[in-house]
């Protein structure tokens, strides 16, 4: 897409995201990071819905904004020792380099990968879900298994997780 | 459907949006008054009477009261979640109100995923929860706000798997579809389960007796929003009476036909059943004692999830079998 392009409510969702994800990373208490995380993926939902899906956005905000961010505060919370501790300095070093790796890849990804040039045409919204569905029904239909399985085994692992901390 | 009116985006959005906000507060106002001359009635009282006919006025009394209030923060609050959950919680709740069909041609947004995008910003206002009893420092607000969520996730899960049956019915997640496709009968009578399961988990989602234990006075003062005072306070009720609102208009619009009825013009039906519904809930809140937190929770997990999947599935079967 040319930057000419772009619609300016483009860069307002840019800009949330951005400053959200600045906000998780640069805020020193822990609970503060992860609501900025929240504004980030709010963001990113905007963006979803300006390049017309509205469904991608109304998901992310489902499960990212809604469901992630309520568990992460979850979480925090209920490593109580961390409520209210601020993160040490030498932490964040540790963190950094897998961070900046993650960052070099994905990059390396974005910019190797060939990207096929808009249609011009605005897909209807009631056949993009339709096709979203046939598809991951058949075509992806492994890939989608395969993730229930991981999903169930994971809430399999939180409760013999949260059952041996009670005896 | 200001299109007309106003060819700009910016417009559109700014009318609809101060529309909606009239209506929320006229809507508050209305609600807060039926709440407090049902529950007299119900206990044999007569309820408000002094201020307007039949006390009509007095909810506006007590609004400017709560304008006139001072705003108290407390010291050790965490200032910008404090600041900030009264916005997250109330956000959601304009745009939820904007996505129903009111009438044929009387709606602000219709999308193809109306319906998800119903429950996801209804999400976003537990984070202002959390935020709220957070930010206040204060355990009773923290308990309160821990509960609330845990209870709408929690009840989240019956309530979408209710309306998902729908969707299969309908087969579309467009809300202006599931209410044409209903033009003849409404899907309650298909989905009698569902929409019993749909109504509970309605009940528990806007934190309502006998759901109510995120602000059960006896034990949590007043929960979430116990350190808010003024208009901060009246913010998070307004919140509440709105998503009375909305879990009903959801309900009207997946199980009761939506503005479907015969004779009166299609809004009046649609606000017709979506009142009807409010005051059912009302009744609820006024005839059954508060459930304990537990029992709560395992009547979410152990009846009501497996119900609704049982209902997913049953209706999928059928539906398989006998169409086409």
């Amino acid at each position: 897409m040319n930057p000419a392009e772009v619609h300016p409510t483009a860069f307002i969702f840019v800009g949330l995201t951005i400053g959200g994800a600045l906000l998780s990373v640069l805020l020193r208490n822990i609970l503060h990071a992860v609501f900025g995380l929240g504004i980030a993926l709010a963001g990113i939902a905007g963006l979803f819905l300006y390049l017309d899906s509205a469904f991608l956005a109304a998901m992310q905000v489902l499960i990212y904004v809604g469901g992630i961010s309520v568990a992460m505060v979850f979480a925090v919370m209920m490593a109580h020792t961390l409520g209210r501790r601020e993160l040490l300095v030498g932490r964040r070093l540790l963190a950094a380099i897998p961070a900046l790796g993650l960052t070099f890849t994905l990059a390396l990804v974005v910019l190797s990968s060939r990207f096929v040039g808009s249609t011009g045409v605005r897909p209807d919204e009631a056949t993009v879900l339709r096709s979203i569905g046939k598809q991951l029904l058949t075509e992806f239909n492994v890939a989608f298994e395969a993730l229930s399985v991981v999903l169930l085994l994971a809430i399999i692992g939180a409760i013999v997780v949260a059952k041996e901390r009670k005896h | 459907m200001f299109n007309q009116l106003f060819g700009n985006i910016w417009l559109v959005t700014l009318a609809s949006g101060a529309v909606i906000m009239g209506f929320l507060t006229v809507n508050a106002l209305f609600l807060v008054w039926l709440e407090r001359k049902l529950s007299a009635r119900f206990q044999r009282r007569l309820g408000p009477t002094e201020v307007g006919f039949a006390g009509t006025l007095q909810t506006l009394a007590d609004a400017v009261k709560l304008l006139g209030k001072q705003l108290i923060t407390p010291r050790n609050a965490d200032k910008p979640l404090y600041h900030l959950a009264p916005v997250i919680v109330f956000m959601p709740v304009v745009v939820g109100v904007s996505l129903f069909p009111i009438d044929r041609q009387l709606m602000f947004v219709d999308l193809n995923v109306g319906l998800v995008l119903v429950f996801a910003f209804a999400g976003i206002g537990f984070i202002g929860i959390f935020m709220a009893g957070w930010g206040s420092n204060n355990k009773y607000a923290l308990l309160g706000a821990m509960r609330a969520v845990a209870q709408n996730i929690a009840y989240e899960i019956p309530l979408i798997l209710s309306a998902l049956s729908v969707t299969l019915l309908a087969r579309s997640m467009k809300l202006s579809a599931i209410v044409e496709a209903q033009s003849t009968l409404p899907y309650l009578l298909f989905q009698p389960l569902g929409a019993a399961i749909y109504l509970i988990g309605a009940v528990a989602e806007t934190n309502r007796a006998p759901f109510d234990i995120p602000e059960a006075e006896s034990e949590l003062v007043a929960g979430f929003h116990s350190e808010y005072s003024g208009m901060r306070f009246a913010v998070f009720f307004l919140a509440e009476y709105s998503n009375m609102a909305i879990v009903s208009m959801v309900a009207t619009t997946l199980f009761l036909g939506g503005y479907h009825g015969p004779w009166l013009p299609g809004y009046v039906w649609f606000f017709i059943k979506v009142y009807g519904l409010i005051s059912l809930m009302m009744w609820f809140r006024w005839t059954f004692p508060r459930l304990r937190f537990d029992q709560l929770m395992s009547f979410a997990w152990t009846v009501l999830v497996p119900l609704s999947l049982a209902n997913l599935m049953g209706t999928a079967v059928v539906l398989k079998v006998f169409r086409r």
